[in-house]
């Protein structure tokens, strides 16, 4: 039981590391203390974080059971209230402003959908480990689910932020595949939300818009919206094998490359780092996510199965997603990289979904 | 498969995708992207040296570098653009329009200074730079400019300046010519412009995102040219280009013994400094000048050499003993030729080769030709370096020509007739001889017996290059130059002397006139001489083109040795 525990907390704590590392290497020059003492917040979220985690990974999981639908509940809360009175920040209103920070309750939603999904598709017994979703219709198998996750998603969508509600679509369609779900409705439900698309292209927003035609060819706007691709590539690819050193890339430095301590933290360390540590970074963030599944196989009770795999697959995703981007293999969406980029939600949200698959785990042996 | 290890696979598959994706743009594409970087926060200001100076013999400026003011505008710094053009334009009276006209048309980049006026006043620019404490974004930028203290002085030696031709680009591109460059066009500066351009220093510094300035990465000085000097004398030049001011022609002045030329002129000429503030009219006007303004006729044009060529017969006609000191021919006013009748200019009688040369006797010269046959008096020619290259530094350097009966042949399909070396012998016909080649063959008789290599640099960067010229050895007997050095001093001395009127002169002078005639226009004139008489020292030739007869260029000669003896420079 130390092993998992012991593992998943070493390596997000080097990622964290390496994050802060980043983070400071990219604003410590500019002016304004609040930008200079950035870093320290990042640090302050980081440590709260660890609390969670380790207090998490105390709570038996099983718990969140019963608390399910209070979570769904207060997820679903949350995002109507940023829909109220949320803070609008580059453009879009995703956060809530609670007491001294600002609170993004998409990242919460992510991961209370994933425990209702969880939930949802298991039985209440820990004893009878075999999954309800393999005799599920079409009905409680997909459109059921779909509603109590078209929900949010379309409350996160509309914020916009078009990459957690994605994010929420892909946890969806992975969990389901994983649940026995029969094969063809499965690909119903994908044929059914691809199909619409040119459809659906007259309700986004211009931007994204913009961003999906970026995407496609970053050079029709160098200056506009294409610009923080070009900019990261060129950070990724001057890194060259070794990397430029701490505190010395230019494009981080000089502030060519937009969002550095956010989205963009990967091309930040990529240019510091060069190819050897981002690679090694990658392989770090793979081998968090190879002791989620891990774990997920070993747990006999479906409950548990479901959520380590939905936490696994979130955390891959998101890392998928953001690095791609970062690499200009994905259009610009704005995902956090989980650990790294700076933001308190993302970092907490992170830790207590690392503290319950710990938990999974330790409860897993006490049987 | 479970489903369960599918998934796992998928995994496995994005996450390599990444490091393949990586492995692309760090490893595979990382020099084009490091160039991309450096690219975007790299700005290189560049700073210039000043051009060589060109120098006379005694170490005075012909062509210099003065300072000349810029005025920039940095971008990055300029608040109030309105405000700032305003008070620019209020102190050097040019138009608010005009001023950001050229800020638009120049703008690079923010942190790039922008040149909104050149060449201005240096009351100006004192006044431009107390505004610096208000308004940060004004520069005044000191750089240095060709200028010539002289005006026109010996612009056909220097030659002036202008941006480099596609044409010299191409050939210069590996010696590290770039576009926009500023070259040399013609004379020095043209030949020696490799060691008289500056290189350009400058900075390199970082930039950030806006383009604001954030720190030096490294400096270069510009390093200034090499200095040039010259063999001319600043004080002979101005009282040679004085004399000759307004008459068609060229003057030289030469050191009998080495080959230094110290004094060189043309008319007309130019003046260089136009290229330097692009007059572009002016310039349009003196391209298109039938006058040929650019033409150094010294030593890139050349003219029937008339009686100066009858040198060349003597020379001949002593070294292949067809005449000797006994010798004399009467002179009845013509001779018959064939069918043909050949006059002199005058009835001179008898006459024996001192006479002769003195009078410049046609007839006497016409039988020695005849005597000594054209292809003798061709090879004499070139013996004495005409119709050939003298090997003299500067491009554009004619050769001239002298015919001979095989040329004839072989080009012209035409037999030689005894009236064609009529001709020839007393340098008409198809005989072409620059200025220089006449004042070079002239030195063959003032130092006895050696043809030189006429220069104008005497050292680039404080080496000397004088040292390198060749001497070569005219092996005629030594009577022969004594002969005709003695006939040439009568041409002054005698009183019925075509040179007489140099008699005058204080400086015993020796030396020959020539009228040439031309198919249209008036005839040339021609003085070649060599002076002190009994000690040469310096070789001078005067030619006039369209100028009248020889004795025009006589008084020319005779002006510039006066001046020359009573400013004490001889």
């Amino acid at each position: 039981m130390r092993n998992s525990f012991t593992k998943i907390l070493v390596l997000a704590l080097i990622i964290a590391g390496l994050g802060v590392l980043s983070i400071y290497s990219s604003t410590f020059q500019k002016e304004g203390t609040q930008w200079q003492e950035i870093y320290k917040r990042q640090i302050l979220w980081l440590a709260i974080g660890l609390v969670c985690f380790f207090f998490i990974s105390k709570f038996n999981y099983r718990k969140l059971w019963d608390a399910n639908y209070f979570i769904y509940a207060l997820a679903v809360f949350f995002l109507l209230l940023v829909f109220g009175l949320g803070v609008i920040r580059l453009g879009a209103q995703r956060w809530l402003r609670i007491a001294w920070f600002n609170f993004q309750p998409s990242e919460f939603a992510k991961l209370a959908m994933i425990i209702f999904l969880a939930r949802y598709f298991s039985r209440k017994s820990t004893d009878d480990t075999s999954l309800l979703s393999g005799k599920f219709g079409i009905f409680r198998g997909i459109i059921l689910p779909l509603i109590f996750v078209g929900l949010p998603m379309f409350l996160i969508i509309e914020q916009p932020d078009l990459g957690s509600g994605l994010m929420l679509m892909l946890v969806f369609v992975g969990l389901l595949y994983l649940t026995h779900v029969r094969i063809k409705y499965i690909l119903g439900l994908l044929a059914a939300l691809v199909l619409p698309l040119p459809f659906f292209w007259h309700f986004l927003h211009d931007y994204q818009k913009q961003r999906l035609l970026v995407f496609l060819n970053p050079n029709i706007d160098p200056l506009g919206a294409g610009y923080t691709v070009i900019q990261s590539r060129i950070a990724i690819g001057s890194g060259g094998l070794f990397g430029r050193g701490w505190l010395h890339g230019s494009q981080s430095q000089l502030y060519f490359l937009p969002e550095s301590h956010t989205d963009f933290i990967f091309a930040t360390f990529s240019e510091q780092w060069g190819f050897l540590g981002s690679a090694l970074l990658v392989l770090i963030y793979y081998l968090i996510i190879r002791q989620g599944f891990v774990i997920a196989q070993r747990t006999q009770d479906s409950f548990g199965k479901l959520l380590a795999y939905g936490i696994s697959l979130l955390l891959a995703l998101q890392v998928f997603i953001n690095i791609a981007m970062n690499m200009g293999l994905a259009p610009v969406v704005g995902l956090p990289l989980p650990l790294m980029s700076y933001g308190g939600s993302s970092v907490l949200v992170t830790f207590i979904a690392l503290g319950i698959l710990v938990n999974i785990d330790r409860t897993r042996n006490v049987f | 498969m479970e489903r369960k290890s599918i998934l796992n696979l998928i995994v496995i598959f994005m996450f390599s995708a990444l490091i393949l994706g990586l492995l692309n743009l760090s490893i595979f594409q990382g020099g084009k992207f490091r160039r991309l970087s450096d690219s975007n926060c790299i700005r290189l200001i560049s700073q210039s040296g000043s051009r060589g100076n060109i120098l006379d013999r005694h170490g005075e400026i012909i062509a210099g570098s003065k300072i000349s003011y810029d005025l920039m505008i940095l971008p990055q710094d300029l608040e109030h653009i309105d405000q700032v053009f305003v008070s620019i334009s209020r102190i050097l009276g040019v138009d608010v329009k005009e001023l950001k006209v050229a800020f638009k048309k120049n703008f690079i980049s923010s942190s790039v200074p922008v040149s909104v006026a050149t060449n201005i006043k240096l009351k100006d620019a004192i006044l431009l730079g107390e505004h610096k404490i208000d308004q940060p974004s004004i520069i005044v930028v000191a750089k240095p400019l060709r200028y010539y203290p002289h005006g026109a002085l010996a612009c056909h030696l220097l030659g002036y300046l202008g941006e480099i031709d596609r044409w010299r680009l191409t050939k210069l591109e590996d010696y590290g010519y770039k576009t926009k460059d500023i070259v040399g066009f013609g004379g020095v500066e043209e030949k020696y412009d490799y060691y008289l351009r500056q290189e350009e220093g400058g900075l390199s510094v970082e930039v950030n995102h806006r383009g604001k300035f954030m720190r030096v990465l490294g400096f270069q000085p510009p390093r200034n040219g090499k200095d040039v000097t010259l063999t001319l004398d600043l004080k002979m030049q101005k009282i040679v280009e004085d004399n000759l001011n307004g008459k068609k022609g060229s003057v030289i002045l030469m050191d009998s013994s080495s080959g230094e030329i110290l004094a060189l002129a043309n008319f007309p000429n130019f003046n260089p400094a136009i290229f330097v503030d692009q007059r572009s009219k002016v310039i349009a006007r003196l391209f298109n000048d039938p006058d040929a303004p650019f033409l150094n006729r010294a030593v890139g044009s050349s003219y029937p050499p008339a009686s100066v060529f009858k040198v060349v017969l003597a020379c001949a006609g002593l070294e292949l003993k067809k005449i000797n000191l006994s010798t004399s021919f009467v002179c009845q006013g013509s001779i018959m030729v064939g069918a043909r009748k050949f006059s002199c200019w005058d009835v001179h009688g008898a006459e024996d080769i001192f006479q002769a040369i003195a009078h410049s006797c046609d007839v006497f010269f016409y039988k020695t030709g005849l005597l000594v046959g054209a292809q003798n008096i061709h090879d004499y020619a070139l013996k004495l370096g005409l119709g050939r290259n003298m090997g003299f530094e500067l491009a554009g350097e004619t050769s001239g020509f002298i015919p001979s009966p095989l040329w004839r042949k072989i080009n012209k399909f035409q037999s030689w007739f005894d009236g064609d070396t009529a001709n020839l012998s007393i340098g008409q016909g198809d005989c072409l001889v620059s200025p220089l080649q006449a004042a070079n063959m002239l030195a063959v008789f003032a130092n006895r017996g050696y043809l030189l290599t006429p220069f104008v640099v005497k050292a680039v960067g404080g080496l000397d290059f004088s040292a390198k010229k060749k001497l070569i050895k005219v092996p005629f007997k030594k009577n022969t130059f004594e002969v005709i050095a003695q006939g040439l001093g009568k041409v002054v001395a005698d009183t019925q002397g075509t040179g007489n009127v140099l008699a005058a002169l204080p400086v015993k002078v020796a030396g020959k006139t020539g009228t040439a005639q031309v198919s249209r226009g008036g005839t040339h004139a021609w003085f070649v001489g060599f002076f002190p008489e009994d000690k040469p020292k310096y070789v001078i030739c005067v030619f006039l083109e369209n100028g009248g007869p020889g004795h025009a260029a006589s008084v020319v000669a005779k002006q510039i040795i006066e001046a020359l003896n009573n400013q004490g420079l001889i």
